[in-house]
């Protein structure tokens, strides 16, 4: 390696302007709905992963005789019709919830920066081919795709992961391979190239890190896509399958309980909200904390 | 405009039929082979390669693939496998009506609601009803559906009883699976109402209306909401497609004899002819929607050409 080279590649122009960085992370930071949001995230990841010890009884262990009864001391949130737990449930539910999540969202990211980065970068004719694909899978509603998958490979929580996957990870390509596609004309990579740098060097030096952020940002908005397509699967069906706790079955065995257990309802549906909801919202401010363009416009002396 | 139509058919084309292709592709690779499950105990090699030959199961699969998109142009799905006999046509035939016909009501309903509540926020900009709609929006688009359904179910079927719990027998029914399937199209189109009125209201063109003497009413509503119009129509367009597939979870909610019924039993009982139907026949609507929207783009704005 000759440092007196790549170091001319790697240093001013490559990385974002040093200073301006933490503004958009203190207002990031400052901003009151994006911190609450953090905080309930935190409170329900805390939540899933502790579920076995914070979790008074198993999550699939009834007790007929007590079924159906409203929140009270033995079970603060109350028990379902086969007398389960229902604090249990939805602890042990948001475990599945946040692991279906979390691998769908690594697998799609993973998957479409690649796809993105290649395209972007090669150009040509494999881009042109590589992005017909990605039109065909963006062109399915995610909903009739995840039908089609389970439909025909069977009901599994592998196939709700795969189904997933399947309709998230084109997006990413896309926002990647136009971001690509104006890196590589840069200097940097210009430079880098004369340099003698492989292609794999520059994915990985130059072009990875420039969208990087954006990856995160819209990762973390796919996630609270993903999570509520989970729940909306298992609600019909199709996904999680009993006696496993999902917050969406959950919220389906509720509706046949409407009259005399309306709580049963409450705790997935405000679970599952309060998920969806600081996925949203967190999603949204790394999207503007992250983004360059506004970062630039914060900077003083330039109209906010 | 027919060179612009052209074009855009000339895009829309070549994707329906991978998508077909995908969908084609799922039932080859569904595990069970369809010869095995219909010669059940009586199998035997030379049999099989009969019905192989009936079923033209032995041609190349491209082959294959054009007569299954042929007969599906004539709406002929095959046979379901599930209920021998039965055609999986006469099924999508008995269930498409109600699902668009759903779809269609709650997209009137979120049109309406939406281009209104949306022009008042935008003209109230910064009020406290503006700040009341964005909370609005915010809710409606993040709440999932099914929750705020069953929220719906609970205060006005179950508490005090003034709409039906299920199914589709009088008008009363319809109200609450069409709330329902309205709320996430409603809050789309309020917010790209607000958003483009807001926008037309400060253009040049306003201030000239005003001048010339035009009611403010008169003014927001001939000159800002028309130019305002062409996202909001894509996006009453494209949320028609999405409350398509948002019907599915309605249907089943309030049992409504749809395509969701369809669907899902199909899948429950590993039916691949009619789960590949239903996608089919849902992408077809999808895509031909979409084509339309696009298409009135040109139909609408005299500067969109090709």
């Amino acid at each position: 390696m000759r440092p007196s080279t790549l170091g001319f590649a790697t240093s001013a122009a490559a990385r974002p302007v040093p200073t301006a960085r933490p503004r958009a992370w203190t207002q990031f930071l400052r901003d009151v709905p994006t911190m609450a949001a953090a905080v309930a995230l935190l409170a329900i990841v805390v939540m899933a992963v502790a579920a076995p010890v914070v979790a008074p009884y198993a999550y699939d262990r009834q007790n007929l005789e007590g079924a159906l009864q409203g929140p009270g001391r033995a079970h603060w949130l109350g028990t379902d019709n086969y007398g389960r737990d229902v604090f249990s449930r939805v602890a042990h539910g948001a475990r599945i919830s946040l692991a279906v999540g979390a691998v769908a969202v690594t697998a799609e990211a993973t998957i479409g920066a690649l796809w993105g980065v290649v395209a972007g970068l090669y150009g040509g004719r494999l881009d042109a081919w590589m992005m017909r694909v990605v039109d065909l899978l963006i062109a399915f509603p995610a909903l009739l795709l995840a039908i089609l998958i389970t439909g025909i490979f069977g009901r599994s929580l592998v196939n709700v992961i795969l189904a997933l996957v399947l309709t998230a990870w084109p997006g990413i390509a896309r926002l990647v391979r136009s971001q690509v596609v104006v890196l590589r004309e840069r200097e940097f990579v210009e430079a880098a190239r004369a340099a003698g740098a492989t292609s794999g060097r520059v994915v990985r030096r130059h072009l990875l890190p420039n969208v990087v952020h954006l990856v995160i940002a819209r990762a973390t908005l796919d996630a609270s896509v993903i999570i509520l397509l989970e729940a909306t699967l298992s609600f019909v069906g199709l996904g999680v399958q009993p006696p496993q706790p999902s917050w969406g079955l959950m919220i389906n065995e509720a509706f046949g309980y409407l009259r005399s257990a309306p709580f049963l309802l409450a705790a997935p549906a405000v679970f599952l909200s309060l998920t969806v909801i600081s996925l949203n919202v967190l999603g949204e401010s790394l999207t503007v904390a992250l983004d360059p363009r506004r970062r630039r416009s914060r900077l003083p002396g330039a109209p906010s | 405009m027919a060179r612009y139509a052209l074009h855009r058919i000339g895009l829309t084309v070549p994707l329906f039929l991978a998508a077909a292709f995908l969908i084609f592709m799922a039932g080859r690779l569904a595990p069970g082979d369809p010869v095995v499950i219909r010669l059940g105990d009586q199998y035997d090699e030379q049999a099989a390669q009969v019905i192989r030959r009936e079923l033209g199961l032995d041609r190349p699969l491209l082959v294959q693939f054009g007569h299954y998109l042929a007969a599906a142009a004539r709406f002929d799905f095959g046979e379901s496998f599930a209920r021998p006999g039965r055609r999986v046509g006469a099924f999508i035939a008995d269930a498409l009506p109600i699902s668009l016909r759903l779809t269609a009501l709650a997209i009137a309903a979120a049109a309406l609601v939406g281009v209104a509540v949306g022009v008042a926020a935008a003209v109230k900009a910064g009020s406290a009803l503006d700040r009341l709609i964005q909370i609005g929006i915010v809710v409606l688009l993040s709440v999932p559906n099914f929750v705020i359904a069953a929220v719906l179910v609970l205060v006005f079927a179950v508490r005090l009883g003034v709409l039906p719990v299920a199914g589709v027998s009088d008008a009363r029914s319809y109200v609450l699976p069409v709330v329902v399937l309205a709320l996430l199209p409603t809050a789309y189109v309020m917010r790209i109402v607000r958003a483009s009125m807001m926008q037309a209201l400060t253009e040049d063109f306003m201030r000239t209306a005003y001048s010339k003497g035009l009611a403010r009413p008169q003014a927001v509503l001939r000159h800002a909401l028309r130019n305002a119009a062409l996202p909001i129509i894509t996006q009453i367009g494209l949320s028609f497609g999405y409350a398509l597939t948002g019907a599915f979870i309605v249907e089943l909610i309030f049992n409504i004899p749809g395509m969701a019924r369809v669907g899902v039993e199909a899948i429950f009982q590993r039916d691949y002819p009619v789960i590949q139907a239903v996608v089919l026949v849902y992408m077809a609507v999808f895509t031909l929607v979409n084509l339309l929207v696009d298409l009135s783009y040109a139909a609408l704005d005299p500067r969109v050409r090709y």
